[in-house]
């Protein structure tokens, strides 16, 4: 966790705000989850197992769709619990890249 | 010892299963033997070419050159070297007529009937095949992708608005390879290809068996071919299943696996036939068993239960018990996943005898053909079985990446690991979809039925 | 062995009802037009195809199950679930090691496949969809239906054109009937996208109906109001095959087993057999009428169903190996996979007579003008054929005159007796042949 802390800082909560709005966007628009529509996600709340409940297949689907969105790479040791463990986590990842 | 000279192994105990296995098989079902192999590989065109390589840990699996890796998250493949002008010419499988000739081949069914003439050749049938009673013969193959390379190129154009030659996308289907090793031999009998992701190749060889055994044919030609695709190439690099280094099964620092790509056949005949005919065994095709994970659509399940239950039915089938077992060829595919539920299978299956009964990773070598990776490792396990000897994997200084805990498979590494009396192997596949697919091979000791 | 479920989804609809209706009069559903829009098809090529109305596969596909699948996984699995539903078989009750599945598809998930390739080339390979790929693979589908039944048995895809459904039924067959398992799922699914609708008629293979000058479609003369594609089997005039998209899945089990449960089997499993024209081009059927008529007549011979001159009961072979046991007595029905192709309704045709010699055939049913080529609505109507006495005499849609060279005159729809044993006949492009015989239940 502490090295998520260090890359986010109060002067960029803003970015990283609108990235989580705009991953909640990626979610609905490319896992086909019915029904979902973006507030209704809440950005703490955990994406797989409980919460959203998704599986491996839907995270690297999210990966390409964040890569394109945001034009970052992200390395396959990188797609882990930490980092896709919630929205606003996935977030704070992608402000510390772009 | 010499450098290069196998390791001994531990002398094996009584044949009691064996014979066990006979006095079954005698009851009325057919026993199958193998009489002939060919194979294509990331070594090259032909058996000796992938058992000379295998044995001497080399690996096959470099850069790519067959379509530009730029793009592409990986840059590593067994890449089959590329085929001298006229390879088909003088085997078995060379087109037969003049109009078949002008036929669109696409390289997996190159690949396919290369290994075909081949097997036929050293099964010493060739021609003879022809002069089989119709029906005699069939043909069972699997592959996952057929000749989609060649029509990657006519779609490319269709999505552009070109309209390309219908040649290209003739050979496109799954089933091209295992229809045009048919057709170029004339054969009359069953012919069908199954593609089961991984699983194809056992599968094929499995439906062998039982066709065999039935009385069905008299003659089968099993294997697979596949060849490198964009389209599987990328797509199992989305998963990110693929090593950016060449895979390293069971290994703690495994990172996913290698593609590759070839054919191979084993020709498969009743052991009376056989021995009728003058021909030598390489090895006895003893059982075939699968099962499903039905469990996840990529992730094996993971305890490896699915793989189990498969690895079980194989030895029933041949009416062996798991101590029978004295090496393993395993699917070893050397993604985190795949490698941690095959042990867990494997220990279920074998105990705590798991931790000493040799295992080997032929995709560590020639990477994982796919569709024909059980046909190609089915090879492997009969020449293991004929020459008395387990290829080790390629090899890695010994501190770089030890062998993970949580899998702790007794690896053959640095030499060759001399087995002359292994009486019975096993090799497995565990595929993309949850189809598992086990086949058990005993050794050929020159006993009459 | 026999089959004690059958669930089916096409163009007429969901569930065996529609199918069934369809197939006893004789009146294919309509076939639509397709989606021309992404420039794939040929001026003057063919047009339409029979689709499944894919919202109507919605009750036995959960969102949240299927919004990853493929559209063939889709149709099979819907399929599987509208089996054990009509048969009124508890899903539970199938999960299991004992539950094999086995599926055949001509040409595997090809809209997924086409949108994968698309993102490679225009978007790069890092693009990729992980959904898409997963879904692209040939054994997707029966991968899903074990994943939706908890079918632990084997998993096998077969992957044969034309003949795949009737190997699938073999092969599924020879698990419960070696007892490697006790029961299996089996079937056959396609999908039929505008790509390969635009490709399979640049290979002359569909129907295109009448033309006029300049290849224009002329009105259709009385005939299903759609331009004149029709898949006509055996007539004089056919010019290839109507393609359709759906999925069948049947369920296998040993009679006992079914007796032991209560399910009213729809019809046996006498035997199967299978082979190959060497002569056959890769997208094509060959001249081999002979070599296949002889390897049908000597599985006719194995199954006790072997014809006779005299018409009495079929001679049976002692030394057969090939399919179940248990004699079929000569058959008196054929459920034939013409479908309208010029070569393939000729080379069925030489087969069929060669195989049947100087006796007379029994009659010819010939579906594949209702229910299309692929899709596994073929399948469906060989086992309601033998299951259900209006399919079992039904008029042969699309049939309007013999063909003067080929010696066969599909069934007119005249009443006949319910068959006792009942030939399924497939040719698949590319050379292989499999032959399924059934009996009446």
């Amino acid at each position: 966790m502490s090295d998520l802390a260090e890359v986010s800082n109060i002067a960029n909560a803003a970015d990283v705000a609108d990235i989580a709005s705009r991953v909640k966007r990626l979610i609905v628009d490319n896992l086909h989850l019915e029904g979902l529509r973006p507030e209704m996600i809440d950005e703490q709340a955990p994406l797989f197992g409980e919460g959203l409940g998704l599986d491996s297949v839907d995270a690297l689907e999210l990966v390409v769709a964040v890569e394109k969105e945001f034009g970052i790479k992200i390395k396959s040791n990188e797609i882990g619990r930490d980092v896709f463990s919630s929205v606003a986590s996935l977030a704070r990842f992608i402000a510390g890249r772009v | 010892m010499q450098p290069g000279e196998p390791v001994q192994a531990a002398p094996a105990p009584a044949p009691a299963d064996i014979a066990a296995a006979r006095e079954r098989h005698g009851s009325g079902a057919r026993r199958v033997v193998v009489t002939g192999v060919g194979a294509v590989s990331g070594f090259g065109w032909g058996v000796e070419a992938l058992w000379q390589g295998l044995r001497a840990g080399a690996t096959a699996i470099r850069p790519f050159t067959r379509f530009d890796a730029a793009g592409h998250r990986t840059r590593l493949a067994a890449e089959v070297p590329a085929a001298h002008a006229g390879r088909l010419a003088g085997h078995p499988g060379e087109p037969a007529t003049a109009a078949a000739g002008r036929r669109a081949f696409s390289l997996a069914d190159r690949f396919a009937l290369a290994a075909a003439g081949e097997a036929l050749a050293a099964a010493g049938l060739g021609e003879a095949l022809r002069g089989l009673p119709e029906c005699a013969a069939g043909v069972f193959f699997g592959s996952s992708t057929g000749g989609m390379w060649e029509s990657e190129e006519f779609l490319a154009g269709m999505f552009a608005g070109r309209r390309g030659s219908l040649r290209a996308v003739a050979s496109q289907q799954v089933n091209g390879p295992g229809d045009a090793v048919a057709r170029s031999l004339g054969v009359t009998g069953p012919v069908q290809t199954v593609s089961s992701a991984c699983a194809s190749g056992a599968l094929a060889i499995a439906a062998a068996l039982e066709s065999l055994r039935r009385g069905e044919v008299e003659v089968a030609l099993a294997g697979g071919s596949d060849s490198l695709c964009q389209l599987t190439y990328a797509g199992f690099n989305s998963l990110r299943s693929v090593d950016e280094a060449p895979c390293r099964p069971f290994r703690a620092g495994r990172a996913g696996m290698s593609i590759g790509e070839g054919a191979a056949v084993l020709v498969l005949e009743p052991l009376e036939r056989a021995l009728a005919r003058g021909a030598v065994p390489l090895a006895e095709l003893a059982g075939a068993g699968s099962a499903c994970d039905a469990f996840h659509m990529t992730a094996p399940e993971p305890e490896g239960a699915g793989a189990a239950a498969a690895i079980a039915a194989a030895l029933d089938d041949a009416g062996l018990a798991p101590r029978a077992i004295d090496f393993v060829n395993a699917h070893a595919t050397g993604t985190p996943l795949n490698d941690a539920a095959e042990w867990r299978a494997l220990l279920a299956v074998f105990g705590e005898r798991s931790r000493r009964l040799p295992v080997t990773a032929t995709k560590a070598a020639v990477g994982h053909l796919l569709g024909c990776s059980g046909a190609i490792e089915a090879l492997v396990t009969v020449l293991s079985l004929a020459r008395g000897e387990l290829h080790p994997v390629p090899a890695m200084p010994a501190d770089a990446d030890p062998i993970d805990d949580a899998c702790p498979a007794a690896l053959v590494t640095g030499r060759p690991l001399a087995l002359p009396a292994a009486r019975a192997a096993l090799s497995t596949s565990l595929a993309f979809g949850g189809s598992n697919a086990a086949l058990v091979f005993t050794r050929w000791t020159g006993a009459s039925p | 062995m026999v089959v004690t479920a059958l669930g089916t989804a096409g163009a007429h609809g969901c569930g065996r009802a529609s199918l069934e209706r369809a197939l006893a009069a004789g009146a294919p559903p309509p076939a639509i037009e397709v989606d021309r829009g992404a420039g794939y098809h040929r001026p003057g090529g063919a047009r339409r195809a029979l689709l499944t109305p894919v919202a109507a596969l919605a009750p036995w596909l959960p969102a949240a199950e299927a919004r990853r699948m493929g559209p063939p996984s889709r149709l099979a699995v819907a399929a599987a679930r509208m089996a054990l539903g009509e048969a009124g078989i508890d899903p539970a009750w199938l999960a299991g090691p004992g539950t094999a599945v086995v599926v055949s598809t001509a040409f595997g998930p090809c809209s997924f496949s086409e949108a994968l390739l698309r993102q490679v080339l225009r978007d790069g390979p890092e693009a990729a969809s992980p959904y898409l790929f997963t879904e692209s693979v040939a054994n997707a589908p029966a991968a899903q239906i074990a994943i939706a039944c908890g079918a632990r048995g084997a998993n096998v895809t077969l992957c044969q054109r034309e003949a795949g459904p009737l190997l699938a039924m073999a092969r599924g067959a020879a698990e419960v009937a070696a007892g490697r398992a006790e029961r299996a799922l089996v079937g056959a699914v396609d999908e039929m996208s505008p790509l390969l609708h635009a490709v399979l008629d640049r290979f002359g293979a569909l129907t295109r109906g009448r033309r006029g000058r300049r290849g224009r479609p002329e009105p259709a003369r009385g005939e299903y109001g759609c331009g004149g594609e029709v898949g006509r089997p055996f007539d004089r005039r056919r010019d290839g095959v109507m393609a359709a998209d759906g999925a069948t899945v049947l369920l296998l089990e040993s009679a006992a087993a079914a007796a032991r449960h209560g399910r009213a089997p729809l019809a046996r499993v006498c035997g199967w057999g299978s082979a190959f024209d060497p002569s056959a081009p890769p997208t094509g059927w060959g001249g081999g009428g002979e070599v296949l008529g002889r390897a049908l007549r000597r599985l006719l011979l194995r199954c006790g169903a072997a014809p006779q001159a005299s018409g009495g009961p079929g001679a049976s072979d002692p030394h057969g190996a090939s399919g179940a046991p248990g004699a079929a007595g000569a058959i008196d029905r054929i459920v034939s996979g013409a479908s309208g192709s010029r070569a393939g309704d000729r080379l069925e045709a030489r087969v069929l007579r060669a195989a049947w010699g100087p006796a007379a055939l029994p009659p010819v049913l010939a579906p594949k003008g209702v229910t299309g080529e692929y899709g596994g609505g073929f399948l469906a109507a060989a086992v309601l054929a033998a299951a259900v006495a209006g399919v079992a005499a039904a008029p042969t849609a699309g049939f309007g005159g013999p063909d003067p060279g080929l010696g066969i005159s599909p069934h007119d729809g005249s009443p006949l007796p319910p068959p006792r044993a009942l030939l399924a006949s497939s040719l698949a492009a590319g050379g292989a042949a499999a032959w399924v015989i059934l009996g009446s239940p």
